[in-house]
């Protein structure tokens, strides 16, 4: 028996652990085993990655560009949910603001979730630059709860939406996954309207060491493909982690996010 | 409408583990809209609105598993089905759960609707019939009704196996052996325990009602039912049973439920016991154990039988589900 890939991941959720109990359960049966270990924050887990405590990490977007950062690109993407390959930020108003795009964001209040949020901070900021709006342009209500998460509860996103209705803010940006879980317009009717839907971006994927050697990587990557959603075993464990099935890694998918990084000087042990 | 209370909805579930409920309170009040967007976002996130009670929404993260997935093939309500052929008996035993005995009325079925029953519980997907009583094998027409049952499926019928003489006897040996099994009460390895409280002289009858059955072919289960003090002298009733050619698969051991004429025993309700559907003349009741009792009635409608299956499970659903929820939801305060 070979020894066991340990695949590292966030606990941001009590449903992580059965979660990954289950997914450890679906390599039992395969070539290539698993076991995993839970971090309170990616900036650790990235860490443990590093220094090879764990083989794969569970990674947001922010962490792939870090470890991709600190390692000189000596890593490698291994596979990620569809629901990764095309996540979006939502830009939310007041149903009614007439806000027609980001460049009406001048001079008004933007609420923005987490700073280590790719989706609902470092981003929204980037598009805001490619829209001509400077840091002074806009006034930003930053919300940072649950940093080290990069925003995975989403708790900071439900925060800058309570500040616009609240009136604290003018606009809100969220990720498409936080808008889906309100139930975008329609159950809250006259509440928010999208005004500005960026394009879509990458966002989690596995990550591995270039060192790991892919004769250890690509039996767990095949298998991991394998997932079924039509399978009553697998699919609750896909409808808990948020796919319909895993899919190789789109990397041209993170190009925006690198940009945004580099734009604002966010340092690689984030 | 208070907007807010998505966010809640979202915040409080999301932070909750799979099966667990939350209280998410309702600021905005409990007018129909908000009422309705808080079905409605249960409805869209997959999650299970439990209920609303004093401006809180109880709301469970995921859906609730089926309590029927959950039991054995074997204890799913309608795979077995009870009938109570009557309900008077040449004994009157101390721990009846029916309260049964030579002065209690007949309250027999009758031989047209438990054929009724045979047929309509094959097309309901019932693998096995048990007939009981009181004491069956006072029917004259015992060997009809059990003819109709052993042409449909596999059929127990439970007696005390003290009446297998004369025109009794020519009804069992008219029964088919090789469908029916006759499962008799004996609840010791000597007379006393069984006569104290069945009655002087029945532990012999009871035997000699085993050995005559299996005599006729018949396979024969033994059935005691005993208070809990006496469960740990088992050893010795086990070694009887060997002695006289009952299986070890076949020697029942039940405890004495707090029901009908006994005056202690397992406190037995709806809510802690697994249903077995059991059709009286009464109607349709939610286990054997309560079959004369009025909290145990589900429906005096006994047929269509499919229906009335379905009615016991969908309480059976609904009975777990609450439960679950006042376990997980308990305030002090």
């Amino acid at each position: 028996m070979s020894t066991p890939l340990i695949i590292g991941s966030v606990a941001y959720t009590p449903n992580v652990v059965p979660i990954w109990e289950g997914i450890r359960e679906y390599f039992s049966s395969g070539p290539a085993e698993m076991d995993f270990v839970l971090f309170s924050n990616y900036g650790r887990q990235v860490d443990a990655l590093l220094e090879g405590t764990i083989d794969i990490a569970w990674n947001t977007n922010l962490a792939w560009v870090r470890t991709v950062a600190q390692t000189r690109g000596a890593c490698r993407a291994l596979a990620m949910r569809d629901t990764d390959t095309v996540f979006r930020t939502m830009f939310v108003a007041r149903t009614g603001s007439e806000l027609g795009g980001l460049e009406q964001l001048k001079g008004r209040r933007l609420a923005l979730g987490s700073q280590d949020s790719a989706q609902a901070a470092i981003l929204p900021i980037h598009f805001l630059s490619h829209a001509g709006l400077g840091a002074d342009d806009v006034d930003l209500l930053r919300i940072n709860s649950d940093v080290g998460k990069h925003g995975d509860t989403g708790r900071s996103e439900l925060d800058a939406l309570r500040a616009v209705l609240d009136e604290r803010a003018d606009a809100a940006a969220i990720g498409i996954n936080t808008w889906e879980a309100i139930g975008r317009d329609e159950l809250m009717p006259g509440a928010f309207e999208v005004f500005w839907v960026s394009p879509t971006y990458s966002h989690c994927n596995f990550t591995a060491l270039s060192g790991l050697p892919s004769e250890r990587t690509d039996p767990w990557v095949r298998q991991l493909l394998e997932m079924d959603w039509d399978n009553p075993e697998h699919r609750p464990i896909l409808e808990m982690e948020g796919l319909r099935r895993w899919v190789p890694p789109q990397l041209d998918g993170y190009t925006s996010l690198f940009e945004a990084v580099r734009e604002q000087g966010i340092g690689a042990r984030w | 409408m208070s907007y807010g209370v998505v966010l809640d909805l979202v915040e409080r579930v999301a932070a909750a583990a799979r099966g667990t409920t939350v209280a998410v309170p309702l600021h905005g009040g409990t007018d129909a809209a908000l009422l309705e967007t808080v079905a409605a976002w249960c409805a869209h996130s997959g999650n299970e609105l439990v209920e609303i009670r004093d401006n809180t929404a109880i709301v469970r993260r995921g859906r609730s598993p089926d309590p029927l997935a959950e039991l054995a093939p074997e204890q799913l309500p309608g795979t077995r089905l009870w009938i109570y052929t009557n309900f008077d008996c040449n004994l009157a035993c101390d721990y009846c759960c029916v309260r049964s005995s030579p002065q209690t009325a007949r309250r027999a079925l009758g031989v047209d609707r438990v054929r009724r029953l045979a047929t309509e519980a094959v097309e309901a997907g019932v693998s096995e019939l048990l007939l009981t009583g009181g004491e069956p094998f006072l029917l004259p027409d015992l060997d009809d009704l059990v003819a109709a049952c052993t042409t449909a499926l596999p059929t127990t019928l439970l007696t005390n196996g003290m009446l297998f003489r004369g025109s009794r006897l020519e009804r069992l040996r008219r029964m088919d052996s090789s469908r029916l099994t006759l499962q008799i009460s004996l609840d010791s390895a000597n007379p006393g325990l069984h006569d104290q409280h069945r009655g002087a002289g029945t532990w012999q009858r009871a035997v000699a009602g085993i050995r005559t059955a299996h005599a006729e072919g018949f396979r024969v289960r033994v059935a005691a039912t005993l208070q809990s003090e006496h469960i740990v002298e088992l050893t010795e009733f086990h070694t009887f049973l060997d002695s006289i050619d009952i299986a070890r698969d076949d020697q029942v051991i039940r405890p004495l439920a707090h029901r009908g004429v006994a005056d202690s025993g397992l406190e037995l309700t709806r809510e802690s016991l697994i249903p077995e559907v059991t059709i009286t003349a009464d109607g349709v009741y939610w286990h054997p154990v309560g079959a004369d009792h009025a909290d145990q009635l589900v429906t005096p409608v006994i047929f269509p039988l499919r229906e009335a299956i379905t009615e016991v499970r969908r309480r059976f659903t609904e009975y777990r589900a609450r439960e679950n929820a006042a376990a997980q939801w308990f305030p002090c305060a």
